[in-house]
C-alpha cells in the first residue's frame, strides 16, 4: 500500500466543489460533500469516459451522458447502466492538505 | 446543487518543454537551413494554434490523455551516451542496412555498397535533408501527414528531430531487409523522429522498424510520424514494432499512398508503452493499389494502447484488407476505431476490415469500432469485429490433454494470433512477434 500523498488543498474546492486531481497516474476527481471530502476514479465504469462534470446528488455523483450513478464513498453503482463499481480513494485531511491514498 | 468544477488543465499545455521559447533554442541548436527552419516556425505555429482547438473526438474520446504530463520531456540537445538495447528484430535476419536513432540523434547509418551503387538511400533524415533536398523536399510532409492533420502531426512537424529516410529508385528492387531502430534510453527523453520512405515506379523494398528503451524503467515520449510513398507498380512491406518499456508516452500519425497498381503490405505490433494512440491512415491513389494492414497487440498491466485506422479507396478497383488482433490482460485498455471510406470514383472496391480482441482478464476493456463511409454504389466492403474470453472448454481439452491451465493459456493465445501471423509475409517478423508475445506471457525469455 503506498503512502499518502497531497493532492490539494481544502481552500482550493469550496463545499460543494470538486477538483480533477492526477493520482497514482490516474484522473481522480476529488469532491466536497458539506464538510466531507471524497476521492473517485474520474472514469465511468460504462462508457469508460470522464465524470468530471457530472451532477452530484447526495453522495452518488451521476454520469453526465447516460445517467449512471456511483455511490463515491465506495464506488458502487446505484443505476443502469453501469453494473461494474469505480475506484475510490482513502481521503485525509490534514491541516488544509487534502491527501489520498489507494485502497 | 452547486457544480463549482475546477476542470484540469488542457491536455498539452505550453508549460516547460515546448513553449515558444524553448521551440526558439531547439531552432538554435539545431542550426538548420532556413527553408527548414521555415517550416519549422509554421508547423510551431499551427501547433499553438491547435493548442488552443479541442482535439477531434471521434479520435481522441477514448484515449485518457489525462495523465499525461509533457512538460516532463525534453529534447536532449547532445547525442546521449551509448545505450545497450535488447532489440527483438535486429539479430534475426541479414540486413541490407541499418539505422538507428538514440534519444533522437542518429548513432548508427549503414548500408550495403551494392545498393548504394544502384541510387538507393538509406540513412538519417537529419543529414539527407540537407544534402538531397531537391529529392526529398517534395515529399516531406505533403502527401502522407500533413502537419496541419492535429495537434500532435503539427508538434512533431516542428521538433522534429530526423529519423530514418529510405529512397529507391526506378524499377530497383532491394532484397535483403532493411533495419531502422528508434530508441530511448534517458529518463525524460523525447523522441520526435520521422520515418520517411519513398519507392519510385516499379521498385521494391522490406523495411523493418522497432521501437524500444535500453532501460526498463526510464519514462519517454515519443511523437513521432511514418510516411510511405509507394510509386505506380512498387511493392513496399514495412513494419513497426512498438516495444518501449512500459513509461513511455507514443503518439504516431503514420501514413501510406499506394499508387497504381502498387503494394504496400503494412504490419505494426503493439507490445510496450505506458499509452500509445497510432493514427493509421492507407489510401490507394490508382486503379489496381492494394494495401494489407496486420496489427498485433499484446496489453497488460496498465497500459492503454488505440489505433484509429482509416482505408482510403480513391481510385478504381483498389483493395485494403486491415486485421487487428489483441490480447489484452490485467487492467489494460485496447481502442480500435477503423474506418474504410471509399470516395465516388472508387468502383470495384474491394475493402474488408476486422479486430479481434481476446479478453484474459476481469478488469480489461476492448473498444472496437469499425466504420464505412462509401460514397460509390458497386463496391465489396465488409468488417467485423470480436470480443471475448478464452473459452472454458477450449482450456479445460488442454488440460485433458496434460498441460497445466497457465500453459493451456497461453497456447490458446498464440492460436489466437497465428490467424495474422500467417498474414506475415517476412518469417523474420513472425519469429519476433510470437518471441515478444511470449516473453511478455512470461514463458520464454
Amino acid at each position: 500500500m503506498s503512502d499518502f500523498q497531497k493532492v490539494a488543498t481544502l481552500d482550493e474546492i469550496s463545499a460543494g466543489g470538486r477538483k480533477s486531481v492526477v493520482f497514482d497516474d490516474r484522473a481522480v476527481l476529488v469532491l466536497r460533500i458539506g464538510n466531507d471530502v471524497y476521492a473517485v476514479e474520474d472514469v465511468c465504469s460504462h462508457d469508460g469516459q470522464p465524470l468530471t462534470e457530472g451532477p452530484v446528488v447526495g453522495t452518488a455523483i451521476e454520469c453526465p451522458r447516460h445517467g449512471a450513478r456511483f455511490d463515491v464513498r465506495n464506488g458502487r453503482p446505484l443505476c443502469m447502466p453501469a453494473v461494474e463499481p469505480i475506484a475510490t480513494y482513502e481521503v485525509k485531511i490534514e491541516g488544509n492538505d487534502i491527501l489520498l491514498r489507494g485502497r | 446543487m452547486s457544480t463549482s468544477a475546477t476542470i484540469a488543465t488542457p491536455i498539452v499545455s505550453r508549460a516547460a518543454g515546448f513553449s515558444r521559447a524553448d521551440f526558439e533554442s531547439f531552432l538554435k541548436s539545431r542550426r538548420e537551413p532556413n527553408w527548414l527552419v521555415a517550416r519549422r516556425q509554421a508547423a510551431f505555429d499551427t501547433y499553438e494554434q491547435k493548442l488552443s482547438e479541442p482535439l477531434s473526438p471521434e479520435e481522441y474520446k477514448r484515449v485518457d490523455l489525462r495523465a499525461f504530463q509533457p512538460a516532463r520531456f525534453a529534447v536532449g540537445a547532445a547525442a546521449p551516451a551509448p545505450a545497450q538495447f535488447e532489440t527483438l528484430l535486429e539479430k534475426r535476419a541479414e540486413f541490407g542496412g541499418a539505422v538507428s536513432h538514440l534519444d533522437g540523434h542518429c548513432v548508427v547509418a549503414r548500408l550495403d555498397e551494392k545498393l548504394a551503387g544502384r541510387g538507393v538511400l538509406f540513412g538519417s533524415l537529419a543529414e539527407l535533408l540537407q544534402t538531397k533536398r531537391d529529392l526529398l523536399e517534395p515529399h516531406l510532409m505533403s502527401r502522407a501527414v500533413r502537419a496541419d492533420a492535429d495537434r500532435f502531426a503539427a508538434w512533431h512537424a516542428a521538433f522534429c528531430t530526423g529519423g530514418t529516410v529510405l529512397y529507391v529508385p526506378k524499377n530497383v528492387a532491394v532484397e535483403a531487409p532493411l533495419y531502422s531502430l528508434i530508441g530511448l534510453s534517458a529518463a525524460g527523453a523525447a523522441d520526435f523522429s520521422h520515418t520517411l520512405v519513398i519507392l519510385e515506379d516499379g521498385a521494391s523494398a522490406t523495411l523493418l522498424e522497432e521501437t524500444g528503451s535500453a532501460t526498463p524503467a526510464n519514462a519517454g515520449l515519443h511523437v513521432g510520424a511514418v510516411e510511405l510513398l509507394v510509386g505506380a507498380g512498387a511493392n513496399l512491406r514495412y513494419v513497426q514494432l512498438q516495444n518501449w518499456n512500459q513509461q513511455v508516452w507514443h503518439l504516431g500519425h503514420q501514413a501510406g499512398r499506394v499508387a497504381r497498381d502498387a503494394s504496400l503490405q503494412w504490419t505494426v505490433g503493439g507490445i510496450g508503452a505506458r499509452l500509445a494512440h497510432i493514427h493509421q491512415e492507407v489510401t490507394l491513389d490508382g486503379p489496381g493499389a492494394s494495401g494489407e494492414v496486420n496489427g498485433v497487440t499484446f496489453a497488460t498491466n496498465r497500459q492503454l494502447l488505440s489505433y484509429y485506422t482509416q482505408q482510403t479507396h480513391k481510385a478504381p478497383s483498389t483493395r485494403s484488407d486491415l486485421l487487428y488482433k489483441d490480447v489484452l490482460r490485467d487492467e489494460a485498455r485496447v481502442v480500435w476505431r477503423g474506418m474504410i471510406r471509399v470516395d465516388p470514383d472508387a468502383q470495384k472496391t474491394d475493402g474488408y476490415q476486422r479486430n479481434d480482441s481476446l479478453l484474459l482478464s476481469a478488469d480489461c476493456r476492448a473498444d472496437a469500432i469499425p466504420g464505412l463511409e462509401i460514397e460509390a454504389d458497386d463496391v465489396r466492403c465488409t468488417h467485423g469485429a470480436t470480443a471475448g474470453r478464452v473459452d472454458a472448454e477450449q482450456i479445460f481439452y488442454c488440460m485433458c490433454r496434460g498441460l497445466s491451465r497457465y500453459e493451456a493459456m497461453h497456447m490458446i493465445v498464440e492460436g489466437f494470433f497465428h490467424g495474422v501471423y500467417d498474414r506475415i509475409a517476412v518469417e523474420a517478423v513472425r519469429e519476433t512477434l510470437s518471441h515478444a508475445v511470449k516473453r511478455k506471457l512470461g514463458i520464454d525469455r
